[in-house]
């Protein structure tokens, strides 16, 4: 330390010139990402938004129960992820934005092994539809396509378009005299006459491309009939095949189909193919699934859970950094700075991970806004311990960092050992809850070490014996050590 | 010096409220929510709140088997009805939220909330686990931080009173809950669990950075001495012994003291913000912060009038040990 003292003295002027740049540099850096925040906040379409959980967006969280009893143990993760795929497909017919389906497995701690399937729809609130939605089995149609009907309603759709800027309106479209029709027809053939589908590569012959996946069909008798029915009567046209009302392929029927058997080919990976073939033969789902758990929350009361909480965010901000100002001084306002940094940089990252906030998140970094100045309040102890001993300002803060390092060492450790078992053990609400309390230990101590540290080496040299305002701007509170 | 002097006095204290909070636990018990029994919650508002005999003569027809319903008012300041029944199935939510929008003039359903008693099962497993598991890392943390101190006392102490002031920091804000849940209703939910869990994370810091005191002046007013002893494999050993310059009470004494002003204000802090969470951030995170008010004062109360008079009272029995 000593030798430290000396070559201050010697090369004071340029030294004392670099900390205040990296003063300047931090606190850039703290209104740089302020702004990053904020901007990103304001505006109306972002590329980093909060991601707000559905108890302050509003919204149903849906947890379902998949019965695998019967099912190999080997297939289950795949016809989880199957019926993740089915389920997730229904949900985007929905119309949600930004929906989450997920597979969950209940953990090791309990006896025996649940898969669930959890959906979350922002925004809807209306849970009963959704859960009809959901719960009805997917729906495969085949539809005659009327080839005329088909391209007058893609030149009508380019129309509208093109059209949409100007602001002129496209209707009332005739096409040879005749009103367009609806370009797909129905045929009454559906999955109901399905007896199984299974994934083939083709084999070179009949116009197939040799080795494509593609997924063959064999229905019922009835189905049989029917199917031969329509390619017979139809032959040349095309026959498009819907699935949950989305067109997964239209091929051209090149001739009548006896016995039941047909071929859905349209440039499947061999993944989708199979996934298809295993939809098809579910008929409903891959695994049944029931309903154990609903949530929702309705729009206007989440927007007032997250207003309350950004308030009360406020609010404790502000009590926070008036009681370091009025307990620390100087020193006090440096933390005060630390701390907004602690605020946005928390705030950047909750954007970028993205960390999903919900009611439980937004009260865990309120607290945490108390628990933050933890580490400042360590060094600036320390530090006023030196000062009274006759130190200078600028030789206290550094034996203050050092002397409260290992404190703030162990303590951050511990927390952030505890927030890793929390993350690993806990359910996901738990999960987010650590991940924010984790978020916050390591990002309090970087506040702790780089801002209040810059900061405060960067303030000018004083010292208590000096007596000057300045001097007493470093000295504070009640001398304890002499009452107790 | 008057936390070790009367150490004695204040762990008294400690012992009978860790008593009487086991006993309100265990006396009055928690009250769980449906968040860990199953059921189903379903909160309404209304322009105006109609009669709750009327809402619960309509609610009789449904043969729900026990349920409650409490007025509520939610956090738009509408007059509403929480209604708590078992667990529903997806038709009986349909019908439930059709008796509720009926009885009054602009009815709507602003949550509904039901869970499986599975889940609620699983939640309570697992939140057991993680606080086992904590608890376990954090003695094995502490014990290897505390390797260079471990004369007059091993380090594993002090890991074991960072738990024994854990489990009081725990139980007093758990044994606040139950005395809320008994007399004012309030429910134990999820954000309870997480409430506690961050008492956790407070107390064992606190605890910690109370025991770093410690350390920093057992090292600076203790005297090394080495000697040589020949090991039972015959080679030569060094072997360090330590002596203390002051009697271990008075060093731990005066490490409460130094680092007394810093546990005071770091949990002024804390609280200042719980305090605004609690007034200003709405009905849903009030239990949270109300649970987390109680568990930082036990934790303030805990790192200064129990862990360290429990390090010397410990350290005076081994010494006496020895002496024998």
């Amino acid at each position: 330390m000593s030798n430290n003292n000396l070559k201050k003295e010697e090369g004071g002027g340029s030294e004392s010139f670099i900390r205040k740049f990296h003063a300047v540099a931090v606190i850039a850096a703290i209104v740089a990402i302020g702004f990053f925040v904020y901007s990103n906040t304001t505006g109306d379409t972002t590329k980093y938004p909060f991601k707000l959980g559905l108890d302050l967006a509003g919204g149903s969280h849906l947890v379902y129960e998949a019965d695998v009893s019967k099912i190999a143990p080997s297939e289950v993760s795949d016809l989880m992820n199957v019926l993740r795929d089915v389920i997730e497909r229904r949900v985007n017919i929905f119309g949600v934005s930004e929906p989450v389906v997920q597979v969950e497995r209940s953990s090791f701690v309990s006896d025996t092994i649940v898969e669930r399937l959890v959906v979350e729809l922002p925004g809807v609130t209306d849970v009963a539809t959704a859960v009809e939605e959901i719960g009805k089995t997917p729906l495969l149609e085949f539809k005659l396509v009327d080839q005329a009907a088909l391209a007058a309603s893609e030149h009508v759709a380019t129309l509208a378009t093109d059209n949409a800027s100007s602001g002129a309106q496209v209707s009332n479209v005739t096409v040879n005299g005749e009103e367009v029709g609806e370009p797909f027809i129905d045929t009454g053939l559906t999955g109901r006459y399905l007896a199984s589908a299974a994934l083939e590569f083709a084999g070179g012959s009949g116009g197939q491309l040799s080795n494509e996946p593609i997924v063959s069909i064999v229905f019922n008798a009835e189905g049989g009939d029917l199917f031969e029915t329509i390619t017979r009567d139809n032959t040349g046209e095309n026959l498009a095949i819907f699935l949950d009302g989305e067109i997964i392929s239209s091929p051209r029927i090149n001739e009548a189909i006896a016995g039941g058997r047909a071929i859905i080919s349209g440039g499947f990976t061999p993944e989708e193919a199979r996934s298809l073939a295993q939809n098809l033969n579910f008929g409903a789902l891959p695994v049944p699934i029931e309903l154990v758990s609903t949530q929702t929350v309705g729009a206007s009361l989440g927007e007032e859970v997250l207003n309350k909480g950004v308030q009360a965010g406020v609010v404790g901000l502000s009590l926070v950094i008036i009681f370091m100002m009025l307990w620390y001084r100087l020193p006090g306002l440096i933390a005060g700075i630390s701390l907004l940094g602690y605020v946005v940089m928390m705030l950047a990252l909750f954007k970028l991970v993205p960390v999903t906030l919900t009611a439980a998140g937004l009260a865990g970094l309120v607290l945490s806004l108390g628990m933050a100045v933890d580490a400042n309040v360590l060094v600036f102890e320390r530090m006023k311990e030196e000062y009274r001993s006759g130190k200078g300002s600028n030789e206290a803060a550094r034996v203050g960092f050092s002397r409260a390092w290992s404190a703030i060492r162990d303590g951050n450790i511990t927390s952030l050992l505890s927030a890793v078992i929390l993350f690993w053990f806990g359910t996901s609400i738990v999960k987010g809850f650590a991940l924010v309390f984790g978020l916050g230990v390591i990002v309090s101590m970087i506040s702790a070490l780089l801002i209040t540290r810059t900061l405060l080496l960067a303030l000018p040299e004083s010292r208590l014996s000096k007596k000057t305002i300045f001097s007493k701007l470093y000295n504070s509170g009640i001398k304890i050590n002499k009452l107790i | 010096m008057i936390f070790v002097t009367y150490r004695k006095l204040f762990l008294s204290i400690a012992v009978a409220i860790v008593l009487s909070s086991v006993a309100i636990i265990a006396g009055l018990g928690l009250n769980l929510g449906i968040d860990f029994t199953g059921g189903s919650l379903t909160e309404s508002s209304y322009d105006a709140r109609p009669e709750k005999e009327t809402v619960e003569g309509s609610l009789d027809t449904l043969g729900l088997g026990g349920y409650s319903l409490r007025e509520s008012v939610d956090d738009e300041g509408r007059d509403g009805y929480i209604l708590r029944t078992r667990d529903l199935s997806e038709d009986e939510r349909v019908v439930v939220s059709g008796t509720l929008t009926s009885v009054g003039e602009g009815a709507v359903v602003t949550r509904f909330t039901s869970i499986g008693p599975v889940i609620g099962q699983e939640l309570k497993d697992k939140a057991l686990w993680a606080i086992v598991a904590v608890s376990l890392i954090i003695i094995l943390y502490v014990s290897f931080a505390f390797a260079g101190v471990s004369y007059p006392v091993g380090s594993w102490i002090y890991g074991g009173i960072t738990i024994l002031a854990l489990l009081h920091d725990v139980l007093v804000p758990a044994a606040v809950m139950a005395l809320l849940g008994y007399f004012v209703g309030m429910e134990a939910d999820v954000l309870f669990i997480m409430a506690l869990l961050a008492v956790l994370g407070y107390s064992v810091n606190d605890t910690i950075v109370v025991f770093d005191r410690v350390r920093e002046n057992l090292v600076k007013f203790r005297t090394e001495k080495k000697t040589k002893v020949i090991g039972t494999d015959s080679m030569e050993r060094e072997e360090i012994t330590y002596t203390l310059q002051k009697p271990f009470e008075e060093i731990v004494g005066m490490s409460v003291s130094q680092s007394l002003m810093r546990s005071v204000n770091t949990s002024m802090t804390t609280l200042v913000a719980l305090l605004a969470l609690y007034f200003v951030g709405g009905e849903v995170t009030q239990t949270f912060s109300l649970v987390l008010i109680a568990g930082v004062i036990a934790g303030t109360y805990s790192s200064i009038c129990i862990a360290n008079p429990l390090l010397v009272f410990i350290a005076e029995r081994k010494i006496d040990k020895v002496n024998e």
